[in-house]
């Protein structure tokens, strides 16, 4: 397999991000000439920060699967429910919010003085472990909605009919096909979430209270920010990289073999629901609506009171273009890095090479793991003394932004083409097809999942801050850097306006791909 | 001459082995109990499943340790033969590229899937669908063509149909065809020789 061509071209990508991570730990590595501060790892500051960082992973994870469940199953089995179109793009923007534009929808509602707060006990605070889980949830419960009842939509008419045919009882429907066709990727997707919320950076920084709640990645910002302590940091580092990448590969290995199924745009045999069950359905559903809806109409006052002038609006019309050129490279370079990279790993699957498999995912997905400030202050300092990042900073923000939201688009993409290799890995080789008719055949069947991956990692990639820090100038701003500078100046309602308008945007991307991809 | 010559396929637990020549041109059907190894057979001639040991030789040149796009074998699989998200039309134009549109047609016509040819697959019954991976495979400009029962969902009389068809076709382009079967009438049509396994 390490002969095709096609392979070496992924394979070759692999070794490109394993390097770029390795430099960044040299950077950091050879500046302190100390290494880690081993010493740390006895103390009882590193023992919290560590168990908090699992905790609220964990109990994020759970949260968002668990609520996530029934809200998937209402718009299964209630597939006419209102605006059910409008509710799944709306998940995926809760999924890929600027964090700076939840956090300041969230502070509208449930701050201090938050429109919401006056209804809640006295001892409610949006700051601590409920702020993080809230916000994590908000972020991740839409997500495994979105994964949960694609997963339902696989499930292949015949198994209703064959149920229907069985008289099988709800509860049977419930074990015999509703389980098996979730099961398969409820770990992947409880693990997903986990992970993402182990390494929550800006969530915990904005709602985090102190050091009882601070996760590994936000004490690493710390230390590199506040103290210069680059042995504590690199220490902190190789915990969060050991951590995130014991669960990364125990989740690929404990994989499952995925619930495969023809495409079948028929789906006539779902079971209906009787009147109670709409009912439940609707209020689940209504529920979970206005709770994804809440923070972002809290954004109006501040959008209505802000004061207008030709500046601001030249200000974030510029910020918006150069957002949107560095999202939308960041975003194609991702996604033909991100199918290349699945080319051997394919290949593995094939020849049932499993470990290989596995590690190459591993390796491909790696930057999910590392801790991004870590990849970015390791570069910064390696690369100060050789290159004007002033001038140039803004191409390893590209490059840092597509490295980041690959996993992203392989995890996208990954089950799609692995089940089409799965059902016509045999057909295809057999006709002995050129290489321009397996690429047209191929794409006619991966399109809509591709289109709606370049939406997903454009969306995550125009919402970059953490990059924008660290390489980023004042002289060519993104607008989520914009939104930060004016909410750091307590320009609220500036910062308001910036946060609506990419909002809209976001929405408006994401309506015009999930068209494009109804249409593919 | 295809020439299988001592060949060990290991299926699990199970050792299958095969040792048979069949002459160009001629129509050998394959019976056997279910598990005794016949789609396997198939499959390791075609190149998905590679023996433990024994050789394959196709105008007595060895294929065995051929690449799958190398060999000259065109394979119907018991599943699984159409592409679910293009039409008909586009599935047949696959490996086909030697025939043009009017000589697909008038094949389609004789099977009685004409009317199909612009439909999506999962729009045909597994009758129409069988027909047409039949089609395409037949029209393909390889020699060796391996069947793995192309007939199974078919009714009678399209089944005399369609085993008429690849009589007429395998006979007419001097094709070797060895062809996985349960049915004595497909033997009676179609077989220049029955090999039983057991």
């Amino acid at each position: 397999m390490f002969t095709k061509p096609s392979n070496i071209v992924g394979l070759l990508f692999i070794l490109i991000i394993s390097c770029v991570t390795v430099l960044a730990f040299q950077g950091l590595i050879g500046f302190s000439q100390n290494g880690a501060d081993l010493a740390l790892l006895q103390d009882s500051y590193f023992h919290s920060i560590l168990l908090f960082s699992i905790k609220q992973a964990l109990l994020s994870a759970l949260l968002s699967t668990l609520l996530a469940w029934p809200i998937a199953r209402a718009i299964y089995y209630y597939p006419n429910i209102y605006f059910k179109q409008t509710f799944l793009s709306l998940s995926l923007l809760c999924f890929v919010l600027p964090t700076l534009v939840l956090i300041t929808g969230f502070v509208s509602l449930l701050g201090l003085s938050g429109f919401i707060t006056p209804f809640l006990p006295e001892q409610w605070s949006l700051y601590g472990l409920q702020g993080i889980l809230l916000a994590h949830v908000y972020m991740n419960l839409p997500f495994a909605v979105r994964a949960m009842h694609q997963q339902l939509q696989n499930i292949p008419d015949s198994s209703w009919i064959l149920a229907r045919q069985l008289k099988f009882s709800r509860w049977q429907r419930f074990c015999m096909i509703e389980i098996p066709s979730l099961s398969a990727n409820l770990g992947l997707i409880f693990g997903f979430i986990s992970i993402l919320c182990f390494n929550s950076f800006a969530v915990v920084l904005a709602l985090g209270g102190g050091p009882q709640s601070t996760t590994l990645e936000v004490a690493i910002y710390q230390a590199l920010k506040y103290d210069f302590n680059i042995p504590e940091a690199l220490t902190l580092a190789w915990s969060q990289f050991a951590i995130a990448g014991i669960f990364f590969v125990l989740l690929y290995r404990s994989n499952s073999v995925p619930w495969l199924s023809k495409d079948s745009t028929q789906k006539l045999w779902i079971p209906s629901i009787g009147k109670t069950t709409k009912g439940i359905y609707l209020l689940i559903y209504t529920g979970t609506f206005v709770f994804m809806l809440m923070p972002l109409i809290a954004l109006l006052p501040g959008v209505l009171a802000a004061n207008y002038s030709i500046d601001l609006i030249v200000d974030v019309l510029q910020a918006l273009s150069l957002t949107l050129v560095l999202g939308a490279l960041s975003a194609v370079f991702a996604m033909l890095m991100a199918y290349c990279i699945m080319l051997p790993i394919r290949s593995a699957a094939q020849h049932r090479q499993l470990q290989l498999q596995n590690l190459l995912q591993w390796l491909a997905n790696h930057t999910l793991i590392a801790p991004a400030m870590v990849l970015c202050v390791g570069l910064y300092i390696l690369f100060l003394p050789l290159i004007d990042l002033d001038q140039l900073g803004i191409i390893f923000v590209l490059i840092l932004n597509t490295l980041l939201i690959l996993p992203f688009a392989i995890q996208q993409i990954r089950a799609r083409v692995l089940q089409y290799d799965s059902d016509y890995a045999l057909l295809y080789q057999s006709l002995k097809l050129t290489f321009g008719q397996k690429i047209s055949i191929e794409w006619g069947y991966i399109k809509p999942v591709m289109l709606s991956t370049f939406a997903l990692v454009l969306l995550i990639a125009m919402g970059d801050v953490a990059i924008f820090s660290i390489f980023g100038n004042n002289n060519l701003q993104t607008l989520p850097w914009l939104i930060y500078q004016y909410a750091g100046s307590y320009r609220i309602h500036e910062a308001s306006f910036a946060s609506a308008i990419l909002l809209l945007v976001y929405f408006l991307i994401l309506l015009k791909i999930e068209r494009a991809k109804h249409h593919a | 001459m295809l020439d299988i010559q001592q060949l060990h396929i290991q299926l699990g637990d199970n050792q299958l082995r095969y040792q048979q020549q069949i002459s160009s041109g001629d129509i050998v059907t394959l019976q056997g109990v279910s598990g005794v190894g016949k789609s396997s057979l198939l499959l390791c001639i075609a190149g998905f499943i590679q023996p433990v040991s024994g050789q394959i030789c196709w105008a007595g040149k060895p294929i065995s340790s051929l690449p799958i796009e190398q060999r000259p074998v065109a394979m119907l699989f018991q599943e699984n033969n159409l592409f679910e998200h293009i039409s008909v039309l586009k599935n047949v134009r696959l490996g086909t590229a030697n025939i043009d549109d009017s000589q697909i047609f008038a094949a389609a016509k004789e099977l009685q899937i004409a009317e199909q040819m612009q439909k999506m697959p999962q729009q045909l019954s597994g009758g129409q669908r069988q027909r047409v991976g039949l089609l395409r495979t037949l029209l393909r400009p390889e020699p060796l063509i391996l069947l793995d029962e192309p007939f199974a969902e078919l009714d009678n009389q399209t089944r005399t149909i369609a085993a008429n068809w690849v009589n007429k076709v395998a006979r007419a382009q001097h094709k070797t065809v060895l062809l996985v079967t349960h049915q004595m009438e497909d033997v009676d049509i179609l077989a220049d020789r029955n090999w039983l396994l057991s």
